[in-house]
C-alpha cells in the first residue's frame, strides 16, 4: 500500500514538472472570459452581434470611446433620400486563406444574413451589390438609420469559401485567426499575419470555455492571465491579480405591463395593478437602487435608470431622486390604501404581482428578492418567482419579469419601446406604446444620419422614462468585473454591452505586457 | 451443457433487449412530459425571426402534432436504422458526439472502475484478515467518510488542494490549455487523468472495500477455515488460498452493480474536472434541452449498465461451479 502511494506521488511530482515547461513565454494569453457561442462562429448565424467578432472584420468599428472609425470601409455616404447606402472598400484587405476581400463579399455576406434569421436588424434591406471590386451598394425599402449597426457587428465573410461548416471553421479577415475548439473546453486563436489593422503583441490566445468556478479556480492556479467573474465573487482577488471593473450598460430592470389586461392574438397580455401609472411611478421613486447595488451586486454597478445610461440616444434627464414619501404621498392620492397586512388595494385590486426571472441566473434572483423587498414598505406586494426562460415566455406579456439588456446601438430603444414589436419574440414584452415615442422613432429612423438621429432618440427618453410613463423600472447597470493578471494592461476600454467578458475583446490590439 | 449456456445467453439478452425498450420508452415519455419545447431548443436564438406558423410546421414536420406513441414509434425506427438524430448543442449528428466523447469517458470510468475494484478489494481483505485490529479500523474509517463523500464535492476539494495550492495536478480539461486537442501528448494525457480517475476511484474504493471485508469475515468463521487453522495454516495462507476465492464472489457482484454508479460519478467528476466526455456532453444537453442527445445517452448508459449485470451473472457460474450444477 505504501509503496502505491509513493508511486503515485512519485508520478504526480514527476509530470507536473513536465507541465511547467509550458509555462507562457508571454505572447500568448489565456483568457477564461466565457462567449462560447451556441452556433459556431458564424456571422450569418449571429456571431459577433454582442461584441467583437474577432476572426472576421466589419465595415466599421468602435473605438474605446465608442466613436466609429473605418475598418474595411473607405467611405459610407447615405442618398439624399436616405435609402441607399455606398460604400467604398480598402483595396488591400485579404482572407487569413490568402484570397482577397471584395465587395463580392460583402455583398455576399449581407443578402445572406438578410435571408437567415438571426438577431441582426436587416429586414429593411432590399439588395447588396457589388458595383466594382471595392464598392458596394446597399438599398432599403425605406429609410432606417439603425441598419447602420449592421456596419459595425456583420462579420464578412468569403462568398467563396461559405458554406455549411463554416461556423466551425471561419475564415475571415479579422486580427486573429482560427486553429481549434473544443466545445466546452477551449478555443486556440492565433494572430492573422496579414491583418491589415493594429497588430496586438500577443500571437496567440486561448479562450477557455469551462465555466466561471472553473475559470476562477485557473487564476487562483495562475493557469490563465484573465477571468470574467460575477459580481458575487469579485472581491477574492487571487494573488498577482488585480480586479478591473468595467463600466457597462449591461443594465438589469423589471418590465412592467403596460395595458390592462386583455387578450391580442390568444395571448394574455396586461396587468391591472402595473397597468396603473401611479404603481410605476411609485416603483421608480421608491426603489433605493444604491441599497440594490450595494445588496445584490456587492457594490458592483450603478443605479439605473433607463435602457442605456451614459450613451448618446438616452435621456438627458431621465433619472429621479429616491424619495419613498413621495412614492406612498403618489399611491394614497391615487386611491391604493393600505389595507391590514400594509398591502395597498384600490376598488377590491391588491397592489400584488410576481417578478419572474430565470432560475439559472443568482444574479438576477438577488435583484428581484432585493427589489421586493424594497417595494413592500410602500404597500407594494412583489413576490420573486424563478422559472425556466421558456416558462418566463408564457406570462412576460402579463407579468412584470427582470429582464436584462445592454446595446451599443440605438435599436435597443426600438426594440424595446416600438409598439410595432410588441410581444415578438422578448422585444417589447410589456406592450407599450405611445404615439409620441412612435412618431420620435420615426423622426430618428429616416434622419441623415446616426448622429443626426440621436437627438429624437434621446427626446423620446421624456415619454418612455421616469419623467413620463415610467415604462419599466430598470434598476441596475452592472460593472463587468475581470481578474487580469497584475502583468496584463488592458489599456482603456469600452462601455460594454449585455455579456460580461467576449466584448473586452474589442480593444485587444491596445492590450499590453508590462512585465519581462 | 453447451446449449444450456447458449439458452441462458439467448434469454439474457433478449431480456437486455426488452429492458431497453422499456428505458427508451420512459426517457420518451419522461422528455415529452418536459418544460423543454423542442421546436425553441432546436431553433435556438435563431427564434427571434421564426413566425409561429413556421414553427408548426418544423413541429409537423418532425410529426410533433402526432400522438405521443406514434411519435415514439417513429423515433424507434429511426434509431433502428441507426438514425439517433441532431445534437443542437454540438451542431452534429448524436452519433458524431458519443463517437468522438466515448472514448475519453470510457478511459477515465473504466480506468476508475478498474482501480476501485482491486484497490477495494485489496483493502477489503486486509481489514477482514486483521479483523478489530487498529488497521481495520482505519480503513472502514476511511470507508465510511468515502461512502458518505459525494464525488463532486471530493472532486473540487482535490483540485483546490492538488491543483490551486499545490500545482501539482492540471486545473481542468482533457489536455493542457492552449493546446489544440490532435497535438496532446501521451504524457499530458496521463496527467490530466490522475486527478479525475484518482477522485472516481476513491468514489468507487469504498462500497467494494466493506462487501468484501463483511463477505472474508464470513468466511473466515466457517468450518473449514477452522478445520484448515487447525491444520496449522497461517493467516496468509487461509486469506491467499480459501478468503479470496470465496469473496471474490461478492466482490464481484459489488464491482459490476457500481458500473451504473461510476457512470453516475463520472457525470458529476468530469463536470468538476471540465473533462470533454459523455457526463459533460449529458450536463449541456440536459441545460439546453438537447433531446435527441439526452436519448442517445441514456440508452448507452442502460445498454453499459445491464450489460455490466449480465457479465456479472456469466461470472458467477465461471467462479462458483456449484451455481452451475444448480441451474
Amino acid at each position: 500500500m505504501m509503496r502505491l502511494v509513493c508511486i503515485w506521488l512519485a508520478a504526480v511530482v514527476g509530470l507536473s514538472s513536465v507541465t511547467s515547461a509550458f509555462a507562457a513565454p508571454k505572447d500568448t494569453l489565456v483568457l477564461a472570459i466565457g462567449g462560447e457561442p451556441e452556433n459556431g462562429f458564424d456571422p450569418i448565424a449571429g456571431w459577433g452581434s454582442y461584441g467583437n467578432p474577432l476572426f472576421q472584420s466589419t465595415l466599421l468599428r468602435r473605438d474605446v470611446n465608442l466613436e466609429t472609425v473605418p475598418d474595411l470601409a473607405r467611405t459610407w455616404t447615405l442618398s439624399d433620400d436616405h435609402k441607399v447606402w455606398t460604400i467604398k472598400l480598402r483595396n488591400d484587405v485579404r482572407f487569413s486563406s490568402g484570397e482577397p476581400l471584395t465587395a463580392e463579399d460583402v455583398a455576399f455576406t449581407f443578402t445572406s444574413a438578410r435571408k437567415s434569421a438571426n438577431a441582426l436588424d436587416l429586414s429593411v434591406m432590399d439588395k447588396a451589390e457589388a458595383l466594382d471590386p471595392y464598392t458596394v451598394r446597399i438599398t432599403l425599402h425605406k429609410p432606417w438609420i439603425t441598419f447602420v449597426e449592421a456596419f459595425y457587428t456583420l462579420g464578412i465573410v468569403p462568398a467563396r469559401a461559405y458554406g455549411p461548416d463554416y461556423g466551425r471553421h471561419p475564415v475571415g479577415s479579422g486580427p486573429y485567426k482560427f486553429v481549434s475548439w473544443t466545445e466546452g473546453e477551449q478555443l486556440i486563436v492565433a494572430q492573422n499575419a496579414d491583418y491589415y489593422g493594429d497588430k496586438s503583441p500577443f500571437e496567440k490566445i486561448t479562450f477557455l470555455f469551462t465555466g466561471a468556478d472553473s475559470g476562477l479556480a485557473a487564476a487562483h492556479a495562475g493557469a490563465v492571465d484573465m477571468v470574467a467573474t460575477p459580481a458575487q465573487l469579485a472581491d477574492s482577488v487571487p494573488k498577482g491579480f488585480r480586479a478591473v471593473p468595467v463600466q457597462t450598460v449591461d443594465n438589469r430592470g423589471i418590465s412592467l405591463p403596460f395595458t390592462k389586461p386583455q387578450q391580442i392574438n390568444g395571448r394574455t397580455v396586461g396587468n391591472a395593478v402595473t397597468s396603473d401609472p401611479a404603481i410605476r411611478k411609485a416603483m421608480n421613486l421608491g426603489l433605493d437602487r444604491k441599497l440594490i447595488v450595494d445588496v445584490a451586486l456587492h457594490g458592483h454597478g450603478t443605479p439605473a435608470f433607463g435602457p442605456a445610461d451614459g450613451l448618446p440616444w438616452s435621456g438627458q434627464s431621465d433619472h429621479v431622486a429616491f424619495d419613498p414619501q413621495g412614492a406612498k404621498a403618489l399611491l394614497e392620492q391615487a386611491g391604493w390604501t393600505p389595507g391590514t397586512d400594509g398591502i395597498r388595494a384600490k376598488d377590491g385590486l391588491r397592489a400584488a404581482f410576481p417578478i419572474n426571472y430565470p432560475a439559472s441566473d443568482a444574479t438576477r434572483q438577488a435583484l428581484a428578492e432585493t427589489a421586493a423587498e424594497l417595494l413592500r414598505p410602500l404597500g407594494i406586494e412583489a413576490t420573486p418567482r424563478g422559472a425556466s426562460w421558456e416558462a418566463i415566455g408564457h406570462v412576460m406579456n402579463s407579468e412584470p419579469v427582470l429582464f436584462g439588456f445592454g446595446s451599443h446601438s440605438p435599436y435597443q430603444l426600438y426594440s424595446l419601446f416600438a409598439a410595432k414589436l410588441a410581444g415578438v419574440e422578448y422585444m417589447n414584452p410589456s406592450f407599450y406604446s405611445n404615439p409620441q415615442v412612435e412618431a420620435l422613432f420615426e423622426q430618428a429612423q429616416s434622419a441623415p444620419g446616426l448622429a443626426a438621429s440621436m437627438p429624437y432618440w434621446s427626446e423620446a427618453a421624456d415619454h418612455y422614462g421616469v419623467k413620463g410613463d415610467n415604462a419599466w423600472a430598470w434598476l441596475v447597470n452592472f460593472d463587468h468585473v475581470y481578474l487580469v493578471n497584475a502583468c496584463l494592461d488592458l489599456g482603456k476600454t469600452q462601455i460594454e454591452p449585455h455579456g460580461h467578458g467576449w466584448p473586452i475583446t474589442a480593444t485587444i490590439a491596445n492590450w499590453r505586457w508590462t512585465c519581462e | 451443457m453447451k446449449s444450456q449456456t447458449l439458452f441462458l445467453v439467448a434469454r439474457r439478452l433478449l431480456r437486455l433487449c426488452a429492458l431497453i425498450v422499456a428505458v427508451a420508452f420512459a426517457v420518451f415519455v419522461l422528455l415529452k412530459a418536459s418544460p423543454f419545447d423542442p421546436v425553441n431548443a432546436y431553433l435556438g436564438p435563431a427564434i427571434a425571426h421564426v413566425g409561429p406558423e413556421q414553427k408548426m410546421q418544423i413541429a409537423s414536420i418532425w410529426g410533433l402534432d402526432r400522438p405521443l406513441y406514434e411519435q415514439f414509434l417513429r423515433w424507434a425506427g429511426n434509431l433502428l436504422t441507426g438514425n439517433l438524430g441532431y445534437s443542437i448543442t454540438y451542431n452534429t449528428a448524436v452519433s458524431e458526439v458519443i463517437g468522438s466523447r466515448i472514448a475519453t469517458s470510457l478511459i477515465l470510468t473504466g480506468l476508475a472502475w478498474l482501480c476501485s475494484g482491486i484497490l477495494g478489494f485489496g483493502l477489503g481483505l486486509i481489514a477482514a484478515a486483521w479483523e478489530g485490529h487498529a488497521i481495520d479500523r482505519i480503513i472502514r474509517l476511511y470507508c465510511y467518510i468515502l461512502a458518505a463523500t459525494p464525488t463532486f464535492w471530493l472532486g473540487m476539494l482535490m483540485l483546490a488542494l492538488f491543483s490551486v495550492r499545490l500545482g501539482w495536478t492540471p486545473i481542468c480539461c482533457a489536455g493542457p490549455i492552449g493546446v489544440p486537442a490532435d497535438d496532446v501528448s501521451f504524457l499530458q494525457r496521463i496527467h490530466h487523468l490522475i486527478l479525475p480517475l484518482t477522485a472516481l476511484t476513491l468514489f468507487g474504493v469504498a462500497q467494494i472495500a466493506l462487501h468484501s471485508r463483511a463477505k472474508l469475515i464470513e468466511v473466515l468463521q466457517s468450518d473449514f477455515i477452522i478445520l484448515a487453522r487447525a491444520q496449522g495454516a497461517t493467516r496468509a495462507d487461509i486469506i491467499l488460498r480459501h478468503g479470496v476465492r470465496n469473496a471474490a464472489l461478492p466482490a464481484l457482484t459489488v464491482l459490476f452493480a457500481t458500473i451504473g454508479e461510476i457512470f453516475g460519478g463520472a457525470i458529476l467528476a468530469e463536470q468538476v474536472f471540465a473533462w470533454p466526455g459523455l457526463g459533460r456532453a449529458t450536463v449541456e444537453a440536459g441545460i439546453r434541452g438537447d433531446v435527441a442527445l439526452l436519448l442517445a445517452i441514456a440508452m448507452l448508459t442502460t445498454l453499459i449498465v445491464s450489460t455490466g449485470n449480465m457479465i456479472a451473472d456469466m461470472l458467477y457460474r465461471v467462479v462458483d461451479p456449484r451455481l452451475k450444477e444448480r441451474r
